[in-house]
């Protein structure tokens, strides 16, 4: 103890004062694990919110070049001469073959690129070269009014970019295929200016979970892409729509009518998807030739039926916003769904998720035309039947009900048509649940996982999710060195470990807190004075259930993982890393 | 009565103008003033988890006061034992050749909290300015534990 006007002693109290001030500020604003994923969850919304401004501003640009019109696909085909519709989509099919043929010298080794297969089975890693020579090659496929939506593309690239975020930060696979996740979530709400239906695309389609550990993120990073777009552009609501109501209790019966057509209806088209892939690769081909031919047939319908070009989004709106002469409807979905088969069947790079909901649109409101026309008060508004069609395809199509309701309801924000909606998903979701197994996405990710049999996922050991070297103390540390230790980094235990990296115990920010204003204690107190020798630890080769037992009798963020046999400090295992590795191996089990 | 108010005011040892001529001699002579007391189970046991910290680390607060301590098996609650040793002092390490003030703290080792609590009261005990003097030139031992039970009250 020195004199009080010592000046030694008075800078080492405003430092020891500057201490305690900064390890309570610390303490108070310490972000979580949780907020800390939060952030990234924003940041990897932000950067994909760009990539799919951007994917959308280049396909603009092709399909401007390519038709001489800025305007929109349909319209700017029903301009061009009959020779132009042949053309444009056949030279866009051949373009998108060969950025895909010469791309594949460029990526050859690289792996699968769908994001879907990175979240569900995968490990979060998404090829970057060979993602962008699709995202290329879809460029071409869209701009020149092939049959398929932007939004895939749009959502794939946002996924690799929150991929690369996630690399580059060196995350971990759970933590990379939740920022994947994220990334993909902000895809969706970018696409379709709906934030809550893309937080739910992914979380009940891809995680198959919709437990907070996730969700939280994806609608985190869904809202913050979704302003995103809404600043940089004048995006608003997708589908504006005619005010719609129930005109009497009985109008619900021809909605069950419709959830079961619907249900019907989506099994067979996703049926006639993968047949037409079937016939076009037996075709044996070339790559560029077969999607030329893929964008011939969709010329070939455009002559006369420019409709069928592009995604549908137009035409959903022409029908939601009636009335439509029912007989040319009826032709123009007959095309729309042939030229959807001939540019998803070539293998157009592309997205079916808009092209669906045209579908639904169309033969919801040929549904409700053909019970007008027998029962008038049944279906006073065909278009009504439209709305709550395309919810109804989408829940049948995707088996993703929730996630269909809500996206109906944020793209037209129409509350009228909400009871009509969610009965009619259900019933369509049931309905085809029935008749297939599959989905418009689970088929795909369960023929890769039957492809990689390997599940790169945690195997269910403490080693799997471990992260090596956790911060440690030395058994003489001094206090002031331990306090300063916490400051450095944002835990609330640091292990303490002999010579040789043997496993003592832990020293608790909780225990030093009160006295960090003892000058005394600085120099008095060592690690080993204040260790917790029996803080639980865990070996590598235990079960992430024994891990979870650990967490659940002792609140603790992180346990360290010890060698059994040497008492050797291995590192440590994150709470949230066993959380994220447990919500998926709960989706697993259930898918 | 809080645990530093209880220690201070009521320490299991007490020692005053003990002569002794070196570290050991004073730990020795300490542990054996509380080695009786109920709260110590394993007397050599304790005085091995003295030397053993001190070893480690050195104990000295000032260069006049010196604070042993442990947290160890050999006992089953907190234990006080308090010496001032006779001029001129005893050395402690390099550093504090005369130490006069000894507070030999042991604590259960599952006590972390108890520890600090403790340790921290007895340092803080000794912090306004003429405490150290005071304890130093206390003509009786009442005065003594006065000046130790007034500074586990402030």
């Amino acid at each position: 103890m020195s004199a009080a006007t010592d000046p030694a002693t008075l800078l080492l109290k405003r430092l020891q004062r500057l201490l305690r001030w900064r390890l309570w500020a610390q303490e108070k604003l310490q972000l979580t694990d949780w907020q800390v994923t939060l952030l990234w969850a924003a940041l990897a919304g932000f950067l994909g919110s760009l990539s799919s401004l951007i994917f959308s501003a280049l396909a603009e640009g092709v399909h401007e070049v390519m038709t001489g019109s800025s305007a929109g696909v349909v319209e700017s085909m029903r301009h061009l001469p009959w020779w132009g519709c042949l053309l444009v989509p056949m030279l866009g099919g051949a373009a998108a073959g060969l950025v895909l043929h010469y791309g594949q010298h460029l990526t050859r080794a690289q792996s699968s690129t769908d994001y879907m297969e990175a979240i569900a089975i995968g490990n979060g890693r998404i090829p970057v070269r060979a993602s962008l020579v699709k995202s290329t090659a879809a460029l071409f496929s869209i701009g020149s009014g092939g049959s398929i939506g932007r939004e895939g593309p749009m959502v794939q690239l946002a996924a690799v970019v929150a991929s690369m975020l996630g690399r580059w930060r060196l995350f971990t696979g759970p933590q990379l295929r939740l920022l994947v996740a994220c990334g993909a979530s902000a895809g969706i709400a970018s696409a379709y200016n709906a934030p809550i239906a893309g937080s739910f695309f992914v979380a009940e389609i891809i995680l198959g979970s919709i437990a907070m550990e996730s969700l939280g993120p994806l609608a985190v990073s869904a809202v913050v892409a979704t302003l995103t777009i809404r600043v940089l552009t004048s995006a608003q609501v997708m589908y504006h729509v005619p005010a719609f109501q129930l005109n009497s209790a009985w109008e619900m019966g021809p909605y069950v009518g419709l959830g079961l057509v619907m249900g019907s209806l989506a099994p067979a088209f996703l049926r006639s998807l993968r047949q037409s892939e079937e016939f076009f690769l037996a075709l044996r081909l070339p790559l560029v030739a077969r999607l030329a031919l893929g964008g011939l047939a969709v010329g070939v319908m455009a002559i006369n039926v420019p409709q069928v070009c592009g995604n549908g989004y137009s035409v959903v709106v022409q029908i939601l916003n009636g009335p439509v002469v029912w007989k040319v409807l009826l032709g123009v979905f007959a095309c729309k769904w042939l030229a959807t088969m001939a540019s998803f069947g070539s293998g157009a790079p592309g997205g079916v998720f808009t092209p669906s909901l045209f579908m639904g649109a169309s033969a919801g409101y040929l549904f409700g035309a053909a019970v007008h026309a027998v029962w008038p008060s049944g279906a006073v508004n065909p278009g009504a039947f439209a709305l709550v069609g395309m919810g109804a395809f989408l829940a049948a199509a995707s088996r993703a009900p929730v996630m269909a309701i809500i996206l109906l309801f944020e793209m037209t924000l129409s509350y009228d048509i909400i009871l009509p909606l969610m009965l009619c998903s259900v019933i369509a979701y049931y309905t085809a649940k029935g008749i297939q197994g599959g989905s418009l996405y689970s088929e795909a990710l369960r023929r890769k996982a039957a492809a990689e049999p390997v599940p790169v996922l945690p195997v269910g050991q403490v080693e799997d999710l471990m992260q090596a070297h956790p911060p440690v103390l030395a058994s003489t540390a001094r206090f002031a060195e331990i306090a300063q230790r916490f400051l450095s980094v944002r835990v609330n235990n640091l292990y303490v470990c002999a010579e040789g990296g043997r496993f003592l115990g832990a020293v608790s920010l909780h225990d030093i807190k009160p006295y960090l204003g003892d000058l005394d204690l600085a120099e008095l107190v060592i690690a080993r004075d204040i260790l917790h020798e029996d803080f639980p630890r865990i070996g590598p080769q235990q079960s992430l259930s024994d891990a979870l037992g650990l967490f659940l009798a002792h609140p603790v963020e992180r346990l360290p993982v010890v060698d059994p046999a040497t008492g050797t400090l291995l590192g440590s295992l994150p709470k949230t890393e066993l959380l994220l590795a447990l919500v998926e191996k709960r989706r697993q089990t259930v898918g | 009565m809080d645990l530093p108010s209880q220690l201070l005011a009521n320490p299991d040892a007490l020692i005053l103008d003990l002569v002794a001529n070196s570290r050991e001699a004073v730990l020795c002579r300490l542990h054996e003033q509380l080695a009786g007391c109920p709260g110590v189970k394993d007397a050599p046991a304790f005085l091995h988890s003295l030397r053993e910290r001190a070893m480690l680390a050195p104990v000295c607060i000032a260069p006049d006061v010196a604070l042993p301590h442990a947290r160890t098996a050999a006992v089953n609650r907190v234990v006080l034992g308090v010496a001032r040793l006779a001029v001129p002092g005893v050395g402690f390490d390099a550093e504090h050749p005369q130490v006069r003030l000894v507070f030999m703290v042991g604590t259960p080792q599952a006590s972390v909290e108890d520890h600090l609590l403790a340790v921290a009261a007895i340092t803080r005990l000794l912090q306004p300015e003429g405490r150290r003097a005071g304890l130093l030139a206390a003509r009786t031992e009442a005065e003594f534990r006065a000046l130790l039970a007034r500074g586990s009250q402030r």
